[in-house]
């Protein structure tokens, strides 16, 4: 039974000059409970990292694996809106609140 | 008479040229003092992703070549040209995909796609936030 919540955390600016970097990165290891996306040092995204994000959520959900995403930019978070992805994603402004709900899922 | 502002780049067409050529539209925008920080993030956004079409053609096995970027601000009005001299992909619908134009629409106030020649991607931004 697999029972640790795994953190995957990228910073700087995610673009489509770092796209194989950040598909290397999303990946499940296979005996998570959860992961968590901390995406709070991240300044910068663009379409290609959305891509990446929704490839990962769709594989985690296939894994019954859940995925709630911490993102800390205000450039991100428009991004993902004006993608018309604000209901894709588990998302939240603080690693604590993100850590509670992904334990809330995984017990669910 | 009234005054404006200017920028012209011109870079090879690869991935790694997306990133410096915004930086290069963002130092403009705040050298003009024009901008807000807000919008100019928001134009950044969408200036990105036109930028990203451009020098993604170089991963489909298209002969590499030039991405230029032509910005002009005057009066109320930012217009950014992205042009890209390469052959325009008619890429089937794949998922996760094709949400940049949809973003670059999102945020401009007025768009346009010419693929006559190449591509060329024209956005039209207030200097506030639409």
């Amino acid at each position: 039974m697999s029972d640790s919540i795994a953190v995957i955390r990228l910073s700087g600016e995610l673009e489509i000059g770092r796209k194989a970097e950040v598909a290397a990165a999303l990946v499940l290891a296979g005996n998570e409970s959860g992961v968590l996306l901390d995406f709070s040092d991240v300044t910068y995204a663009d379409s290609t990292t959305l891509a990446e994000m929704l490839r990962f959520r769709d594989e985690a959900a296939k894994a019954g694996v859940p995925v709630v995403i911490v993102i800390g930019s205000k450039q991100f978070a428009r991004l993902i809106q004006y993608a018309g992805l604000g209901d894709a994603f588990h998302i939240f402004e603080n690693r604590g609140e993100a850590l509670t709900e992904l334990s809330r899922m995984a017990q669910a | 008479m009234k005054g404006h502002s200017e920028l012209r780049i011109n870079c090879r067409a690869r991935p790694e040229v997306a990133s410096p050529m915004r930086h290069a539209v963002a130092a403009f925008l705040a050298a003009t003092g024009q901008v807000d920080a807000e919008s100019s993030d928001d134009i950044l956004t969408a200036v990105g992703e036109a930028l990203a079409n451009a020098v993604e053609h170089a991963y489909e096995g298209v002969e590499e070549n030039e991405v230029e970027l032509f910005a002009r601000l005057e009066d109320d009005t930012l217009a950014v040209d992205v042009f890209d001299h390469g052959t325009f992909i008619e890429r089937a619908p794949r998922a996760g995909r094709g949400f940049g134009l949809k973003i670059v629409e999102a945020i401009a106030r007025d768009v346009s796609v010419n693929v006559d020649n190449g591509t060329h991607v024209r956005m039209i931004f207030n200097r506030q936030a639409k």
